[in-house]
């Protein structure tokens, strides 16, 4: 984690940068963005501002405005329900909407995004329920965590300890919010989007992961490597197919295992660069259309050259998009891995011992790996359901059509962390392949052998049956903690 | 305390499994299960010491006993690794990963393995049913991954973490496993130390006697079938407040139109809203409404058909509660010198088709329970409530938002309803070329049904909060109703997550029936 101060300015947050932070980066504010603030919350935008609000404000109360109007607005949208979210997932809801805030366009002053900043520099992050969220205008998690901001009620965790919002708060600077802030504040899809970037950056890395795992299985099964041949790739014209396929062939370059002409190897070994890569271009997209939205002035009303427009730029549909695009094409991935696993420990298709160990049947080797890279990947897919998709109307038919991003991002991550698993797998039986394979006086590529290295660092070589599960808790943790991690 | 639940393998209820695994139940082992486990036990004894031949005097194969697993049954085990047999299957096939599943769900799996094997079909020890019993009895609880099953041929991995803290090596080598005891969690050597209890190392055949079967499909199955009963009766509540506060037409709910069509689920229902409204005046009083919008008219066709597939489920899970799911099975008392039948009694199908269609029903309840949330809450359709339904006498933003989460909601639990049974994945070596997917079945179906209740909580808010309205006006609600609302309506105040948290709560522990228990009958879900 770069120990770094991460300065928002409403332009350049990245998917990495809110990891970060989640992790508990430290945060500013640029001079840029506060002039900006400071100019969209006073003078004439100030004065203009509140009339749209007026109006607004009315249409939403249904009661004349005045004296704990803003807290009254909040605490009815303290909808949420279920299981606190984890602690990361709240900072970095924290920091996205105080980016928000900061691209100037919300009317908001400074000492809005201030009071978020201080939160996550200070280590208070509001105790957020998991479920109640639509993503579209009012957003449920947002108004937990603005809640116990501005100290109107709710807890908020310090230090581990999950504490009163008033203790919690106590040394920082109090807010009171405008009714514009209030609503500005929690106007938006930054919730779904802040966990779609934690997602895109989580599944990098197990997109890695099934990468190098890829090459394991291509030294174990002795892979034909004319189906890397960087002509006929780009014949094909897909450019992460391209680099799949090069990286591939460097990982592989020098292995005694590879390039012995025979039949074409199966599906799933001779077509992981087109799969890989498609899976890869999906990433590329997710990350481009979640690294706008992180800068993007999701609020509404909007502060524009013309004055204040009323518009649409709360709805989450371009997250929930992605994030059901993002489970469905890492799914897809975990599908053909998990059928190379499938290879790997079927020794009629490996040319290796069932289950990658010697022995006469007293040991089940990595039998069950199998099984659980299977009920991982028909898990995932069942989460693949898209979530955009659905809609229900809410508030008296205003509100009537809704995007589910927080549904799309939520299951988006829980389908990461599963298939992180199956990675690991892959990873678990290829670099047990290919040490059954050097045994035999082989060698693998270079490249190969720093992935099969990398698990060695972790798992010894299964020469007797022993208890499976720290060996997959190992590798699994590797694969999340970007060990496998390579250049997109 | 009541007395000890005694398991003989037959016997085994939907209200047993609850007991045992979330009111701390005790547990025995009856005498006529010792007799036949004693019988199959010694079978596998004679087959372990070769005198089990075949006509020509050859030592006949028994699966998992003398050959390897899966694919492995070509493979034939000398004798005297029977046991390293056993004690392998259980470290390898500890296959499980990601979060740990809740105690409830591994009490229950426990108690329903140790009933299984108390059928007398598995030949294992007496003394390894007794020991799972004494670990529930104590309150050992095994550390399960949630993760990993295919529910085909049973529920290997998370059986074998349970086998992890059962058993020791034949040396006394740990197998890393952990568990729960007394809120610490472990290293399984020391729970069981603490708990008074000594492994056992596994013998012939036992690694599969503790593994091979959906035991955690069905006890999850099981646990969300007995919520799912009741919670059927607290959308009921939920949904006759409603029909109190918009003033509905109770024509739709009448004996003689529910025969016409007669689902025992619909006919039940219906007849509950009946109870449950008696005595109102709020109903049945706009003289110019001829009939109500769906979510109100057709409450006894959709929650209906949701009664009518909870029972469904519940007879699956009951005959799964007290079968035999080992592979193979000992059959004593066949004229056949081999015992042993390799079958596919452990397949999780059964089970997980009741645990998809357990999810699809949960799913309906919370969807049509929604609708008449959004209707208490839009103003052009409320019969004249206000908009949003603001609390009387002060400003707020009314239940805006509780029906948007309401709306999440269901849009999740429809996310995750996917029918995990129609998925399958080929496994070892293409042996084990269809697996159930139940497991993932049962825990989605867990997931939605703390979903769905959340739902109808706020259905009963938003309906109790219609009703306050009405007191202004003519009419009041009936004895039933009246109570709920007297019991509850002080709960309703501040953030509406919390008042939403507060009532599902209180649904859960069973507050609503108990209320209106002393005014109506209410007829239950049939678990058969």
């Amino acid at each position: 984690m770069p120990d770094d101060l991460l300065i928002l300015d409403g332009a350049h947050l990245t998917c990495a940068d809110v990891a970060s932070v989640a992790a508990g980066r430290r945060v500013g504010l640029a001079p840029g963005s506060r002039a900006q603030m400071v100019a969209a919350s006073s003078g004439e935008a100030a004065r203009s501002g509140h009339e749209v609000l007026a109006a607004k404000w009315s249409w939403l109360m249904g009661t004349p405005q005045g004296e704990g109007a803003q807290r009254i607005f909040i605490e009815g949208h303290c909808s949420g329900v279920g299981e606190p979210l984890p602690v990361p997932q709240v900072r970095a809801m924290m920091l996205v909407r105080a980016n928000v805030l900061a691209t100037g366009h919300t009317g908001c002053r400074p000492e809005a995004a201030d009071l978020l900043i201080d939160m996550l520099n200070r280590g208070v992050t509001p105790v957020v329920p998991t479920h109640g969220d639509v993503g579209a205008a009012g957003s449920v998690p947002l108004a937990h965590m603005v809640y116990v901001a501005c100290r109107y009620g709710g807890e908020a965790w310090v230090e581990g300890e999950r504490l009163p919002a008033s203790d919690a708060m106590r040394d920082l600077v109090e807010f009171a919010p405008t009714e514009l802030e209030a609503l500005s504040l929690i106007n938006g899809s930054s919730f779904a989007t802040a966990l779609g970037a934690l997602a895109v950056v989580r599944a990098e890395y197990v997109l890695s992961a099934f990468d190098a795992a890829a090459a394991l299985s291509m030294e174990t099964v002795r892979a034909d490597s004319s189906a890397l041949n960087a002509e006929a790739i780009e014949a094909r014209r897909h450019p992460y197919a391209a680099r799949v396929a090069e990286r591939l062939r460097g990982w592989l370059s020098g292995s005694t295992l590879v390039d012995r002409r025979r039949d074409p190897d199966s599906f799933s070994i001779r077509c992981t660069p087109v799969v890989h890569g498609a899976s890869w271009e999906a990433l590329a997209h997710v990350r481009s259309v979640i690294d706008r939205e992180l800068n993007g002035a999701s609020d509404n009303p909007l502060l524009v050259s013309t004055g204040w427009v009323e518009t649409g730029a709360f709805h989450g549909a371009p997250v929930a998009l992605v994030m059901d695009h993002l489970r469905a094409s890492l799914t897809v991935v975990a599908g053909i891995s998990e059928r190379r696993t499938f290879r790997l420990t079927y020794g009629k298709l490996s040319g290796l011992p069932s289950f990658l160990v010697e022995g006469s049947g007293v040991d089940s080797g990595l039998m069950l790996a199998q099984y659980t890279a299977a009920s991982l990947v028909s898990e995932a897919k069942g989460l693949s359901h898209p979530a955009s998709v659905d809609n229900v109307p809410t508030v008296q038919h205003h509100e009537d059509h809704v995007s589910m991003a927080s549904v799309a991002s939520r299951a988006a991550l829980e389908v990461v962390d599963i298939l992180a698993d199956v990675a690991a797998i892959e990873l678990l039986c290829g670099a047990q392949g290919v040490d059954l394979r050097m045994q035999a006086g082989e060698t693998p590529g270079a490249g190969s052998r720093t992935w099969w290295e990398a698990v060695r660092a972790r798992v010894t070589v299964w020469t007797a049956d022993r208890t499976l599960h720290p060996d997959l808790e190992a590798v699994g943790a590797a694969v999340r903690e970007g060990v496998f991690r390579v250049q997109p | 305390m009541a007395d000890p639940l005694v398991l003989d393998g037959c016997s085994l209820t939907l209200d047993d499994v609850v007991a045992v695994a979330r009111r701390g139940r005790s547990v025995a082992l009856c005498d006529a299960s010792r007799a036949r486990m004693e019988r199959s036990y010694a079978w596998v004894q004679r087959a372990v010491a070769g005198e089990v031949v075949d006509q020509h005097g050859d030592v006949l194969p028994v699966y998992g006993v003398n050959t390897g697993y899966g694919s492995l049954a070509r493979e034939r085990i000398p004798m005297s690794q029977a046991c390293e047999l056993s004690w392998n299957l259980i470290r390898s096939h500890a296959a499980g990963v990601g979060p740990s599943l809740p105690l409830d769900a591994v009490r229950a799996m426990m108690l329903l393995r140790a009933n299984t094997l108390a059928k007398g079909a598995s030949g294992c020890r007496i003394a390894l049913v007794e020991l799972i019993i004494e670990m529930l009895c104590r309150g050992v609880t095994p550390v399960v991954p949630s993760r990993g099953s295919c529910g085909s041929s049973g529920d290997l991995a998370p059986l074998a973490h349970l086998g992890l803290v059962l058993f020791e090596g034949p040396s006394g080598e740990d197998g890393g496993g952990e568990a729960w005891f007394e809120g610490e969690r472990l290293p399984a050597v020391e729970a069981m130390r603490r708990a008074g209890l000594s492994r056992l190392v596994p013998g012939p055949k036992e690694g599969l006697a503790v593994t091979n079967g959906a035991q955690l499909t069905t006890a999850i199955t099981a646990l969300v079938v007995e919520d799912a009963r009741a919670l059927v009766l607290d959308a009921e509540i939920a949904a006759a407040m409603t029909w109190e506060a918009l003033r509905g037409v109770r024509r739709a709910l009448h004996p003689s139109v529910q025969a016409l069509r007669p689902y025992p689920g619909a006919i039940a229902c219906a007849a509950n809203l009946r109870a449950l409204l008696e005595g109102s005046t709020l109903v049945d009083s706009v003289p110019s409404r001829v009939q109500d919008a769906y979510s109100l008219r057709c409450a006894p066709q959709v929650m209906g058909a949701v009664r009518d597939a909870i029972t469904y489920a519940a007879r699956q899970v009951r005959i799964e509660l007290n079968s035999v799911t080992d592979n193979p099975v000992i059959l004593v008392d066949e004229d056949d010198p081999n015992k042993a039948h390799s079958a596919g009694l452990f397949h999780g199908e059964p089970v997980g088709f009741a645990a998809d269609h357990l999810k699809l029903a949960l799913v309906e309840l919370a969807s049509l329970s929604e609708r008449r949330v959004y209707r208490l809450t839009t103003g052009a359709l409320s019969s004249r409530l206000p908009p949003l339904l603001p609390a009387p006498g002060r400003p707020s933003l009314g239940l805006m938002m509780p029906q948007t989460t309401a709306a999440s909601l269901v849009a999740a639990c429809r996310q995750r309803a996917y029918p995990n049974s129609a998925d399958t994945l080929p496994t070892c070596e293409d042996q084990e070329d269809h697996v159930a997917m139940s497991t993932t079945a049962a825990r989605r179906a867990s997931e939605i049904l703390d979903m769905a209740r959340r739902v109808v909580a706020i259905e009963l808010y938003a309906a109790m909060r219609g009703v306050s309205w009405r007191a202004q006006e003519s009419g009041s609600p009936g004895p039933a109703m009246g109570a709920v609302y007297e019991r509850l309506i002080g709960h309703c105040e501040g953030a509406p997550g919390s008042v939403v948290e507060h009532l599902s709560q209180t649904m859960a522990a069973g507050g609503l029936r108990d209320e209106v228990h002393a005014h109506c009958t209410l007829q239950e879900v049939p678990d058969a």
